[in-house]
């Protein structure tokens, strides 16, 4: 079905449908969990969310998305936090499809583009290897043309729901000439292929979430190669402008926020001048978040370039994240070192999970030292 | 481009002639060299340079325009404000226009307001604001200063600390205690009963104490009557934190700038030093630093220029003065240290900003300070 023309509504009444829609709709079993969620358990929101149509959020209509402008795009995440709905595994709908929407075939375009949309295909992203993070243009997984398919060998590392997914979109080696960057390709790859072994990895939280994946001789045609040959390093660096602001947003840390106020509350803290100067000095961390947040969100909206600066607001809003969820833990006392939901003081809390799942912030999608690296080369323009 | 940023781009004809004075007085009216031939004298600024402010509309832009001013707003002023202070100007600008000039044109005495703004405006009248008794205090009612009725007047007894802009006043706006509540009172400097103190700042400037003993005050001469003082006080302090704020972001960019380009030519291992990471590193989080300062700023600026309730500007005037606050000290504590030994000497710039952010940061409450009222301000949402 088409769905309806979410723009043609003010911001308020698109406001109030979302919260309606996650009202109605979302299983309450599924709100405010902190962990990432696998898939078989949200196969049925995400299925829901299909039949709507309010998967492709970020996706223009004609190609069966939401079609939202950036305004609405910040209510509809909002509201998503404010309800405590769970990211389904949405690598298709954030970067496989806006990428093929870019740079794929007509025929990529049509065959891919549903199958997201349906839930029939799950992406996963295959980027990482053991000897490539930070410096990710390092990879060796290779991929050598033979016949009308290339052959793949490699490893790749920290494949988000990898185990969940039926998809892998690959950076591979298909050139050693030149500039490391030059010699890399975009890749789809059916994880079903003959060659794969996805193994999963049990993370410091004790979810298995992120996996290693093994090419071993893996046929993939070349029909598969996105952008092409040579050309997947600038394939891949073309996020959304919106996506890089994303991260940035105060939105996770004030939820830990709240987690906070909440234990701290049960306990009177707020009558203890010592917890409450830390409190508010992070509180406060999170506002001036807020305010720096919109200054880039506002660029956006007027559909300006943004430049390498945004990297700050990834640097403060997952540094912020992770100062809450030490205080956190500092605030729990003697529960500050057991798992699972907690019964302190008659406040219902999860110490141990807000704290681990803010220690990657700092690591995923370039981590801090490196969008510092960024800071000072490209905005401070200090020599290297 | 940000709001307080001379740089922006704006509509109006006239703010942009004040946005090129500013930058016009910052690269050629003033120079650090004046600023240290200033250190320490009395008054410590030159009322030729105050005239030439009053030339420029500034002493006039928060003036409304029946009074003889601009009435513009506050982002019209914090753009003076920071510009002004990054070339660590000694004039009692925001101390008078801001802060006691503020104070003046929420009172209600009409006569008396159009005599003291007009000369504020013009530039032949500066004011400053006595209304503080004890350090760490910003409640405007914790005030021992009295003010009795005598005969057809007020007889005014007290002492008052931390007047910004006092040396070279005028005249003084007087906060006290009467039956009724509190109220302003409008002082000349050479009022018999009336002695003035000036205690040295580290900057080079001087704050003063001002002590009042049976100061006789003519009723034409009460700037604010109870019905309208403690609201008009307030609301000319949440005003000035905002542009104190904004002088410090002023502070702390020019001194990040200077630490910056510093790291870009000093040599040391064969490398300049801006090449090596842990120095590199620092250098940005200075950055993040001075745009969540700059963020902040807009925001406030914006909020005091809309018609938002009193307590919510009083929340924002502290989490703004924090913010500044905060990353002023440690830009420019830092900048010493990226400097190095040249850095702690009295020869280079550098001292002279820290000194100056030392300065704006305990005025009117520090970042400790500020957080606190602003926790005591707004509510925790917990649910």
């Amino acid at each position: 079905m088409t769905p309806p023309d979410f723009n043609a509504l003010s911001d308020e009444e698109f406001r109030a449908e979302a919260r309606a829609f996650f009202a109605r709709h979302y299983p309450p079993h599924l709100r405010y969990i902190v962990r990432r969620a696998r898939l078989a358990e949200m196969k049925q929101w995400y299925l829901t969310l299909s039949k709507h149509g309010w998967i492709a959020p970020n996706w223009p209509r004609e190609y069966g998305g939401m079609g939202l402008a950036t305004a609405k795009m910040i209510i509809l995440l909002e509201e998503q936090e404010q309800y405590g709905v769970s990211r389904v595994p949405d690598h298709g709908i954030v970067q496989v499809g806006p990428i093929l929407m870019k740079y794929g075939s007509a025929e990529q375009k049509n065959y891919y583009l549903p199958k997201i949309l349906a839930g029939e295909h799950i992406w996963g992203q295959g980027y990482s290897e053991p000897n490539a993070g930070s410096d990710l243009a390092s990879l060796v997984t290779s991929a050598v043309p033979d016949g009308d398919d290339f052959i793949v060998n490699g490893q790749k590392i920290w494949t988000t729901l990898a185990h969940d997914s039926t998809h892998i979109y690959l950076l591979a080696r298909t050139s050693k000439e030149g500039k490391k960057q030059e010699g890399i390709s975009f890749l789809l790859v059916d994880a079903q292929s003959p060659g794969i072994t996805i193994r999963p990895i049990r993370n410091i939280a004790g979810h298995e979430e992120f996996c290693e994946v093994f090419f071993e001789n893996v046929r993939v045609p070349q029909a598969n190669l996105v952008g092409g040959l040579n050309k997947g390093w600038t394939v891949a660096k073309a996020l959304l402008a919106f996506e890089r602001v994303n991260i940035g947003s105060p939105r996770r840390p004030q939820y830990a926020l709240k987690r906070l106020a909440q234990l701290a509350r049960a306990k009177g803290l707020f009558s203890d001048p010592g917890f409450v100067d830390k409190f508010t000095a992070l509180r406060l961390d999170l506002e001036d978040l807020g305010s720096l947040y919109a200054r880039y969100v506002d660029v956006v909206k007027r559909g300006e370039e943004l430049g390498q600066e945004v990297s700050m607001l990834k640097i403060w809003a997952m540094e912020s994240w992770q100062r809450l969820t030490d205080l956190l833990l500092e605030t729990a006392q003697e529960y500050g070192g057991m798992p699972g939901e907690l019964n302190i003081d008659g406040a219902e809390v999860d110490v141990l999970s807000p704290f681990y799942y803010a220690r990657p912030g700092t690591i995923y999608g370039g981590s801090s030292e490196i969008q510092r690296n960024i800071l000072a080369k490209y905005v401070l323009k200090l020599p290297s | 481009m940000s709001a307080h940023s001379p740089d922006r781009a704006f509509a109006n004809d006239d703010v942009r002639m004040l946005r090129d004075s500013v930058i016009d007085f910052v690269k050629r009216g003033t120079d650090i060299k004046r600023v240290r031939r200033l250190r320490g004298t009395q008054p410590g600024f030159e009322r030729a340079v105050w005239r030439q402010m009053a030339e420029f509309g500034w002493l006039g832009i928060l003036v409304p325009e029946q009074y003889g001013g601009l009435g513009l707003g506050c982002t019209e002023m914090a753009i003076v404000a920071a510009g002004t202070a990054s070339a660590l100007t000694p004039e009692p600008l925001t101390a008078a226009a801001v802060l006691a000039g503020g104070a003046i044109a929420r009172g209600d005495n009409e006569a008396l307001k159009r005599e003291l703004l007009e000369a504020l405006v013009a530039g032949s009248l500066i004011p400053a604001l006595a209304w503080q008794e004890r350090a760490g205090s910003l409640d405007t009612a914790a005030v021992a200063t009295r003010a009795e009725p005598f005969e057809a007047a007020f007889k005014l007894n007290g002492s008052k600390n931390f007047v910004a802009g006092a040396a070279g006043a005028d005249g003084f706006t007087v906060s006290a205690q009467t039956r009724d509540g509190l109220a302003l009172y409008w002082v000349p400097a050479d009022t018999n009963g009336l002695t003035l103190e000036l205690q040295p700042l580290a900057d080079g400037r001087a704050t003063g104490v001002v002590r009042l003993s049976d100061v006789i005050v003519p009723e034409e001469h009460v700037i604010a009557s109870p019905a309208c003082a403690a609201a008009a006080l307030q609301a000319a302090l949440d005003t000035t934190l905002v542009m104190a704020s904004a002088e410090m972001f002023g502070v702390m960019g020019r001194a990040l700038d200077m630490s910056v380009d510093y790291m870009k030519t000093r040599v040391q291992f064969g490398k300049p030093i801006g090449s090596f990471q842990a120095l590199a590193h620092r250098a940005v989080d200075l950055h993040i630093q001075r745009e969540l300062s700059s963020a902040v700023l807009d925001d406030a600026v914006a909020l005091f220029d809309s018609a938002a309730a009193p307590a919510r500007l009083s929340a924002m005037a502290s989490r703004v003065k924090a913010r500044c606050s905060e990353a002023g000290l440690r830009i420019t504590r830092e900048a010493i240290q990226i400097h190095g030994a040249i850095g702690f000497t009295d020869e280079y710039d550098a001292g002279l900003y820290l000194k100056r952010a030392m300065t704006l940061s305990a005025w009117l409450g520090n970042a400790a300070l500020h957080r606190r009222r602003y926790a005591a301000l707004a509510a925790v949402d917990a649910e």
